[in-house]
């Protein structure tokens, strides 16, 4: 195999990483372009230039190209809301021991482990769909589907009864109430969703959802 | 307007180019200091191609290659020269002030 057939395959593999209909369009282009700008006798995909195209990728995936600053940042916001939805996972596991004194204090303690099945461990397990949910979220709003910015709004108005129902439990009200960090964590996040919700509210971000498929 | 937007269109501003020629006309222009690459050239023109800044010209298949050339849009060319008389009243602003500093030379 030659350096230069061996290379392209090496930028091909690379390049599967973009959305298909961006690499029919474009996939040969680039590679045109890859090519003159290889090194002389370079027989691999360099590390920047991998980084550089699978960063395109995932922009191009997100719909970070095309999609007007108000969406663009709130894609940014719901992966950052992704992210925050394991820290907020972190902080429960971390802040179970002020919690536990607490309910022990209240309760039997012999109800402690039944408290944990029925309520923390559903928690962290549904942190991380909670985190995959985010994601996903952003993806298809970033793409412009109109009922992704439906399904967010409608994640928000759940993290917002969440919040509500966490901040209720804090004044004495709920089975466990929460660690003050949680509270935090939890209050950081609906924050997060606010700003994403206003974002993808704004008139500029309307008409893109509003646009044909083909423009987006 | 981002610095590799601003360059890309200034690259395209008198005449055609293909990505490569892009991709040189930028470092030419910024005497060597922006090197775009390929995936980072690629999500800016399918963005200007989308805001309607920048259009396909023609494509040639070049020792089997795809090779496709773009150029500015009227829409194009007035946001960058738009753009470029921003920063250029914004330069002029920053060396009068500076001229009693007695820094530039």
């Amino acid at each position: 195999m030659t350096d230069s057939s061996q290379l392209e395959r090496g930028y091909r593999r690379v390049l599967a990483c973009y959305p298909k209909a961006f690499r029919r369009d474009s996939g040969e282009e680039i590679l045109a372009v890859l090519l003159a700008t290889a090194g002389e006798g370079q027989r691999r995909v360099r590390l920047a230039e991998a980084a550089d195209l699978i960063r395109g990728a995932v922009r191009m995936h997100f719909g970070m190209s095309r999609a007007p600053r108000p969406v663009r940042n709130a894609v940014r916001l719901m992966c950052l809301g992704a992210v925050l939805n394991l820290i907020v996972m972190v902080t429960i596991l971390v802040t179970l021991g002020s919690v536990r004194p607490a309910f022990v204090h209240d309760f039997e303690a012999s109800q402690w482990h039944t408290v944990m099945l029925a309520l923390i461990i559903p928690v962290l397990a549904s942190a991380p769909i909670g985190a995959g949910l985010w994601l996903w979220l952003a993806w298809a709003n970033g793409r412009g589907y109109l009922w992704a910015r439906l399904a967010f709004v409608a994640l928000f108005g759940l993290l917002t009864t969440g919040l509500l129902i966490s901040l209720s439990a804090s004044l004495g009200e709920g089975i466990l109430p929460p660690a003050p960090a949680d509270l935090i964590a939890t209050a950081v996040l609906w924050l997060v969703g606010l700003a994403a919700v206003v974002l993808i509210s704004t008139e500029t971000a309307s008409r893109y959802y509003h646009q044909e498929p083909a423009h987006r | 307007m981002q610095e590799a937007t601003f360059l890309i269109l200034t690259a395209l501003a008198d005449g055609t180019q293909h990505g490569y020629g892009i991709i040189a006309e930028v470092q030419e222009i910024s005497h060597g200091r922006v090197l775009l690459r390929a995936g980072t050239l690629y999500t800016a023109l399918d963005r200007l191609r989308a805001d309607g800044l920048i259009g396909v010209d023609r494509e040639e298949i070049v020792e089997g290659r795809l090779r496709r050339y773009y150029r500015l849009t009227p829409e194009g060319t007035e946001r960058l020269a738009a753009e470029a008389a921003r920063l250029h009243a914004n330069a002029r602003a920053a060396l009068t002030r500076l001229k009693p500093s007695g820094v530039l030379t």
